[in-house]
């Protein structure tokens, strides 16, 4: 399980790689960008940032849970990280509906393929995070786990932090950069 | 986990008198195992990799690709400036993919002797190994006929071809990610105290795997990250293959000498089978 | 309550309280875009950093995991305002 790591680490690098590569683009037309900047709203991001950070906080507490053996609270802070993860999905799907009702879309002109790419790889990443969480969910009812036996909780939980993380990054790269 | 057929025979004893104990020799008997070609088939997944990047990447002009964005006229004066180094490379990738395929088979091999008895995923892999080899060739002998046509061939036909060959080459990566997820699976359930294949390389498989899903937007893009020659979708997934196949070769050579190890040991020690965990 | 004063609470209030900062302050016509956009930034880089010491508990970690860690947060941070201001 310790080689969950390599996965992280490397997912981390491929986000690098993209952030260069948007800022490359970005380079080459920086007024065009701050222009479909202003088309984004703010406030979507800064609450999806929140709920992904309440997310991470509701995960970090479930693996605290297990470390003390609080056997039946583990489930229940998964369950919250899991709620959250779902109303990221949620928020990011009325947002991608505002955008395209709007007429914008991946091909409407290169800021947008980038914030449609990066969002989208970022929102995959969210939903095999909580297809994941599913499956700690269901055994953690099972009282799987406990001081002794954490390790695919914490890669699980791990591998969400990550998915935090990105985000914290990838919101102010598209929505508040300016 | 079932034992495996090949340490069944350890059940009965051994006839020394009929064993040729010269390295690399192959054991008289029904169970016999070839150690020597195993470890051959072992080296062809470096050889492909290595033939790939200078015959398909160097000579053939593919790193980086030329352009998804250009259009008929322009693809076709490429074809026409380059027509040679791509007829000689795309002919070599040809011949030389199905050693891909090889590759496949020495894997799948070691990880029959973690799977056991039900070794399906060992099929599995083997198979997304061979099939792999497939859009490869094809797509290469697609660009082989576009270079050596390229003067009878309108500029249409020739941007129509240089399409295909990479949504082909592209688009059919989910036979590889089979290969791969197989391979991950079975060797991170190695119950050795040193597994044969390290964790590392099972999650750079996943990692691998991953990389490959992004693929799917390459018939919607012509420029960017996510083209046929984008940043993603062919630095950062070629690499991630790249880079698993010597690192995963690697392991599953020195598998091949520590399995005939555990058989030698196995034979020669008490007539106990020794089971794979 | 034991859950606040959980370790992990304390850097989701932090980390609460750096986002609002950064998404309802910083992004203001107060503060010229430069000065936002670094601070806005330099806030991600010190988030990103709690997160992986404090939720991901990098900080109990080997050494050579830690370095690349911190080091990516590094590099990913001036790589993004290095071309920022390159443009």
């Amino acid at each position: 399980m310790e080689g969950v790591w390599v996965f992280i680490g490397a997912d981390m690098v491929i986000f690098c790689v993209l952030f260069q590569s948007f800022m490359q683009d970005r380079k080459k037309d920086p007024t065009l960008f701050e222009v479909s900047r202003h088309a984004l709203n703010y406030n979507f991001g800064g609450v999806n940032t929140l709920i992904l950070l309440t997310s991470s906080w509701f995960a970090a507490l479930a693996v605290d849970a297990a470390k003390r053996n609080n056997l039946t609270e583990v489930p229940r802070y998964i369950a919250g990280a899991f709620a959250c993860g779902l109303a990221f999905m949620i928020s990011k799907a009325i947002e991608y509906t505002e955008k395209l009702d709007a007429g914008i879309s991946v091909h409407t002109n290169d800021f947008f393929m980038w914030y449609f790419s990066l969002t989208g790889i970022h929102l995959l990443h969210v939903a095999v995070g909580n297809v994941l969480l599913t499956m700690v969910w269901l055994k953690a009812r099972r009282s799987a786990f406990d001081s002794t036996h954490r390790a695919f909780l914490e890669c699980v939980v791990s591998y969400w932090h990550m998915v935090d993380l990105l985000w914290i990054m990838l919101f102010p790269l598209l929505y508040l950069m300016r | 986990m079932a034992t495996d057929a090949d340490t069944g025979a350890a059940q009965s004893p051994p006839t020394p008198a009929g064993w040729d104990t010269r390295p690399g020799a192959v054991k008289a008997g029904p169970l016999a195992m070839d150690y020597r070609t195993w470890k051959m088939l072992g080296y062809c997944g470096l050889i492909f990799m290595a033939t790939f990047i200078v015959f398909w990447g160097i000579l053939a002009g593919n790193i980086p690709p030329f352009s998804p964005n250009a259009d008929p006229m322009q693809v076709k004066q490429h074809y026409l400036d380059h027509a040679l180094s791509i007829e000689i490379g795309m002919s070599v990738c040809l011949t030389v993919t199905s050693f891909y395929m090889a590759w496949g088979c020495a894997i799948s091999q070691v990880m029959r002797r973690i799977e056991g008895q039900n070794s399906f995923l060992s099929n599995l892999e083997m198979m997304g190994a061979t099939i792999t080899a497939a859009p490869i060739m094809t797509a290469c002998a697609i660009w082989l006929t576009a270079a050596h046509e390229v003067s009878n061939l309108s500029p249409e036909t020739m941007h129509m071809l240089y399409w295909f060959g990479w949504l082909l080459i592209d688009l059919a990566y989910m036979v590889t990610s089979f290969q791969i997820a197989a391979i991950s699976i079975v060797f991170m359930r190695d119950k050795r105290e040193k597994p044969l294949v390290p964790s590392w390389v099972c999650w750079w498989g996943w990692v691998t795997f991953a990389s490959f899903f992004p693929v799917c937007l390459i018939p919607f893009v012509t420029t960017g990250p996510f083209a046929f020659n984008g940043s993603f979708t062919f630095w950062i997934a070629f690499f991630t293959w790249f880079i698993w196949c010597p690192s995963l070769s690697y392991y599953v050579i020195k598998a091949v000498d520590r399995l005939k190890a555990e058989d030698a040991a196995a034979e020669s020690g008490f007539g106990q089978p020794v089971t794979t965990h | 309550m034991t859950l606040l004063r959980n370790p992990a609470t304390i850097v989701w209030l932090v980390l609460v309280l750096a986002t609002s900062a950064s998404t309802w302050l910083l992004s203001k016509d107060a503060f010229s875009p430069v000065v936002g956009t670094i601070g806005v930034f330099l806030i991600a880089a010190v988030k990103i950093r709690l997160v992986i010491m404090r939720f991901m508990e990098i900080s109990h970690a080997p050494r050579p995991w830690r370095i690349y860690f911190e080091a990516w947060v590094v590099g990913a941070t001036a790589l993004i305002l290095g071309f920022y201001l390159a443009s």
